[in-house]
């Protein structure tokens, strides 16, 4: 049997941020399997599949499909070649029907006038034929995220992939969704086909992948079958060390109220509400976790409390004092520190070096400036104290952070933020795009901090961050606290439900009603 | 060792946009009839080469023969200043361009986009060319005198010292007034600085040239002019005044204005690199949700940029009535002065420094233009030339990766690894 996918000897060099991406890397693909691609972000792995799909061209190195060398150079020679990709960010036309996406392109047409019924028809031909039931005539604005990528996977059967690439497919999924996934995933190979997962998450490579290849820095580590290896093992490939998965804590002591968010309205860009009569209480010593799927208002929420996005009605109180029309700097002088989701546009000013970063909040304070005039011997200080408490790879000194690895970056965020014991820590997606080491010591520092008696508000589209953080979880849908959970009354499926909105996701139960 | 292969590319790619820029140009001169080293020698010894330079390496060491004795002496050719030298043409070009630049600049430190120079300079310049005639008449009517001729010494240099100031200061407000607006509009209504500034520029000049054409103008002369500035109010170049004796100088109204640029360029940078105030305008450029989340009072830092923007613009347009025109002329707003200097601070690279050079540079280039029209050759060229120049300037990224697919190609992958050896990517360090 040939492979249906083999690349040899793969090299690529990236100037600007000058690093190996990809280091002669070798990788192959059987027919009819499912390949999980694992690895720590920067590792390499999506690098590798744009070079499969012709979005980035290599410096060295062959590809061969079906045994034979091909060049791909653009997505649709790599489209010709039967190999299709699922981008984590769904390439869909939002306005359009679910039949008009799938058909984009290569629309049945009679003499160039489109025939829409025939489309819906090979549409909903397509989808009974592979077992993913859509509505056709749905346009995707209305649908929800699952659906979208079925009908991003159907986009890729309908041009005929062997080969599907799906770039962390689950990461907007509910666990509900998830798993619907996996059965899409385990009937696509049964059919013959290969389908590469890239992923971060072990479980998910334990449950659906049949082998595995480990990357990390540029180079593969390994590749196995999937039943030989244990998480563990997959972990400590990944990082190149021992890792400890889980993080040891103690239950909380909460002690008095520091955070109360009573009926808080704010509107997202749009000036739509986005954050709908919310309330939630946080105690010192304690983290509360906020699950949901991204979008039901948690950036809202955040922002609001942080200072940047004013707030509509409502009140948010910090140690008893009324935070509404407060700046940021008077939020912060009473006692609250925030790590914003984007480390590289809210976090860190990556055109800098890494002392003018460390000392944002509080550029404007003796020693760090005197009359006016900054002082770079106490900024100097500063930031070596933060890089030595964290470990801080700082071999940029005087030099531009960019060149940091996403870890190292979280690092100094992290660092600066603790700096002077705030009562509040807002951590939003403290860990996104960080590598496994680096997670571990993220929430290390989280759960050491609240011992120390600070109140932290966690913000996470990773249930199991939340879940193994968190000693309450508030669950925000459509803008609302729908739910607060003590951690003995939360499980996986619970959480899934709640942040689903309802018992099952409503597209879905549509679909099915219209197939069937 | 990396640092300094670092410096070497980052000189190398200006040198190398400049060479390209005149082979492609040389295309054109040759189309046009013209022999291309011919056109540059000339646009070069224009610009920037002293009385006798004929050839390119005239511009170095320059020989001169006595036609007398026929005795031949070799000068150092930027210090051989006979009949004047060009270089003293080319500063007092530079001089607005330089403030003008500084003046995008600082804009651009804080994140705005901000091209309405021309119209902050164009305001300042209305308000020097008024005041400059206006206020002095005003002072010698409350002293009594008649005459201006009559009044008295002690008079004359207390106005000499202090009108020229007043002025200014005030040519700087309007200037910051005008820049103010935009940045109002951005923090308030968040209106996109490109397009308020160039709709305040189009306002700025059609309202000089009415106030031109209308209250301010001074007589019947067949293109509009105000009233000439007072001779207190007249910032007076260095031949006219303390340096008349100085051969180099002669024919320049190169005079105090390039003192005030030079200070106000270390002012400047001062500001951005030093103070608190500096520190917040450049955070809100770096990121402005960094600077908003850290709690930078970014809509401060913006305004304050802007109304520093526009005083700078303000200053240049009262130094170029103040000290070389000394009256505004019909035709003076479209000079296009404060565009000039946008293009000059993106070539420094919003580099304070680097303005000066620039600055020079481009006003030699512009001079060697003018003048290659007197040698036959079309001065459009000369445009053209240095249009190519600067689109080729523009180009560093491609360079930058043209360099970089080079070393690739020869040393291999292996060899650019280990050259570029950066902090990512090594091993994570181990804690307990």
């Amino acid at each position: 049997m040939t492979t249906a996918i083999e690349m040899r000897n793969i090299r690529k060099y990236f100037a600007s941020s000058s690093t190996l991406a990809l280091d002669q890397v070798n990788f192959e693909v059987q027919p009819g399997e499912v390949h999980a691609l694992v690895g720590e972000n920067g590792a390499g792995k999506t690098t590798l599949m744009n070079v499969l799909y012709g979005l980035v061209s290599p410096d060295e190195g062959e590809i061969l499909v079906q045994g034979k060398p091909v060049q791909i150079s653009h997505p649709d020679h790599a489209i010709q070649q039967g190999i299709g990709m699922v981008h984590q960010h769904f390439k869909l036309v939002p306005s359009f029907t679910i039949a008009e996406n799938i058909m984009l392109g290569v629309e049945p047409n009679q003499f160039g006038v489109l025939n829409s019924s025939t489309e819906a028809e090979a549409v909903r031909k397509l989808a009974a034929d592979y077992g993913l039931p859509v509505d056709p005539n749905k346009r995707i604005q209305d649908v929800s995220v699952g659906i979208q990528q079925r009908v991003e996977i159907l986009k890729s059967l309908q041009r005929d992939a062997r080969v599907l690439i799906l770039d962390e497919p689950t990461a907007v999924l509910t666990p509900q969704e998830v798993r619907e996934l996996y059965v899409v995933i385990r009937r696509l190979a049964e059919s013959g086909r290969s389908v590469i997962l890239i992923t971060h998450k072990l479980l998910e490579v334990k449950e659906v992948a049949d082998r595995l290849t480990v990357m990390r820095r540029g180079k593969v580590v390994g590749t196995d079958d999937v039943a030989n290896v244990s998480v563990r093992d997959i972990a400590n490939m990944m990082v190149g060390r021992q890792v400890i998965l889980t993080v040891p804590r103690t239950p909380a002591e909460p002690g008095e109220t520091v955070l109360e968010v009573e009926n808080l309205l704010v509107a997202d860009n749009k000036g739509l509400p986005a954050v709908m009569g919310a309330s939630l209480q946080l105690r010192k010593g304690e983290i509360l976790g906020i699950a949901g799927i991204s979008g039901n208002g948690q950036t809202e929420l955040v922002e609001a409390i942080a200072g940047t996005r004013p707030i509509d009605g409502g009140d948010v109180r910090l140690l008893g004092e009324s935070l509404v029309g407060k700046t940021v700097r008077q939020r912060r002088d009473v006692g609250m520190a925030h790590i914003p989701e984007d480390r590289m546009t809210s976090g860190l000013n990556m055109t800098t070096t890494l002392d003018e970063n460390v000392v944002v909040t509080s550029y404007d304070r003796e020693p760090y400036s005197k009359g006016g005039y900054l002082q770079f011997d106490a900024i100097r200080q500063l930031a070596q104290q933060i890089a030595k408490t964290f470990h801080i790879k700082s071999a940029a000194a005087g030099g531009n952070v960019r060149t940091l690895s996403g870890g190292n970056l979280q690092k100094i965020v992290l660092g600066r933020e603790l700096e002077g014991d705030p009562a509040l820590i807002i951590a939003n997606q403290p860990t996104r795009g960080v590598d496994v080491g680096s997670i571990e010591f993220v929430h290390k520092t989280l759960v050491d901090v609240r011992d120390h008696g600070a109140a932290i508000l966690l913000i996470s589209v990773e249930l199991d961050e939340i879940l193994a953080l968190s000693d309450r979880v508030a669950v925000m849908y459509e803008g609302r606290i729908v739910a607060t959970l003590d951690m003995d009354e939360v499980n996986e499926e619970k959480l899934g439900l709640l942040m689903a909105g309802s018992s099952l996701p409503q597209d879905d139960a549509l679909a099915y009603e219209e197939m069937n | 060792m990396k640092r300094l292969q670092d410096m070497i590319e980052t000189l190398s790619i200006p040198v190398f946009a400049t060479l390209l820029g005149l082979l492609v140009g040389s295309i054109f001169v040759w189309l046009a009839g013209v022999q291309p080293l011919q056109t540059y020698t000339s646009l070069f010894c224009e610009g920037f080469g002293p009385t006798g330079c004929d050839s390119l390496t005239d511009l170095i060491v320059v020989d001169i023969t006595d036609e007398d004795t026929g005795e031949t002496t070799y000068h150092f050719a930027p210090t051989y200043g006979e009949k004047g030298h060009p270089l003293g043409l080319a500063l007092e070009r530079a001089t607005p361009l330089i403030l003008a630049a500084l003046s995008a600049t600082v804009a651009f430190k804080a994140g705005m986009f901000s091209i309405g120079m021309d119209g902050q300079f164009a305001l300042g310049a209305l308000v020097a060319a008024f005041l400059g005639y206006w206020l002095p008449q005003q002072i010698y009517g409350l002293a009594g005198v008649v005459d201006p001729d009559e009044a008295s010494e002690a008079l004359q240099l207390v106005m000499r010292l202090s009108i020229p100031a007043i002025i200014i200061s005030l040519a700087a407000a309007a200037g910051a007034f005008y820049s103010w607006i935009a940045g109002y509009l951005k923090v308030k209504l968040n209106v996109n600085e490109l397009i308020s500034t160039i709709i305040l520029n189009a306002i700025a000049v059609q309202f000089v040239t009415f106030m031109l054409n209308g209250p301010l103008r001074a007589d019947m002369n067949n293109v509009a002019r105000t009233e000439r500035i007072d001779d207190t109010a007249w910032l007076m170049p260095f031949n006219r005044a303390f340096l008349n004796d100085v051969d180099w100088f002669n024919g320049a109204r190169l005079g105090i204005g390039i003192f005030i640029a030079l200070v106000a360029a270390i002012l400047l940078w001062v500001y951005i690199w030093r103070t608190t105030s500096g520190y917040e305008q450049r955070m809100t450029q770096g990121s402005s949700l960094f600077a908003r989340f850290g709690g930078i009072p970014t809509d401060r830092a913006i305004i304050r940029a802007m109304l520093i923007s526009g005083a700078l613009s303000g200053i240049a347009g009262a130094i170029q009535i103040l000290g070389v025109e000394r009256r505004m002329v019909d035709g003076f707003v479209l000079s296009g002065t404060g565009f000039d200097g946008v293009l000059v601070a993106v070539l420094a690279r919003e580099s304070v420094v680097a303005i000066f050079f620039v600055a020079v540079l481009y006003s030699g280039l512009q001079l060697g233009a003018i003048n290659l029209q007197f040698g036959n050759i079309p001065r459009q060229l000369g445009g053209m030339i240095i249009a190519l120049i600067i689109l080729f300037t523009s180009m560093e990224d491609y360079f930058r990766s043209l360099i970089t697919r080079f070393r690739l190609r020869v040393f291999g992958v292996d060899q650019i690894v280990n050259d570029d050896d950066n902090s990512d990517g090594t091993e994570e360090v181990q804690h307990a």
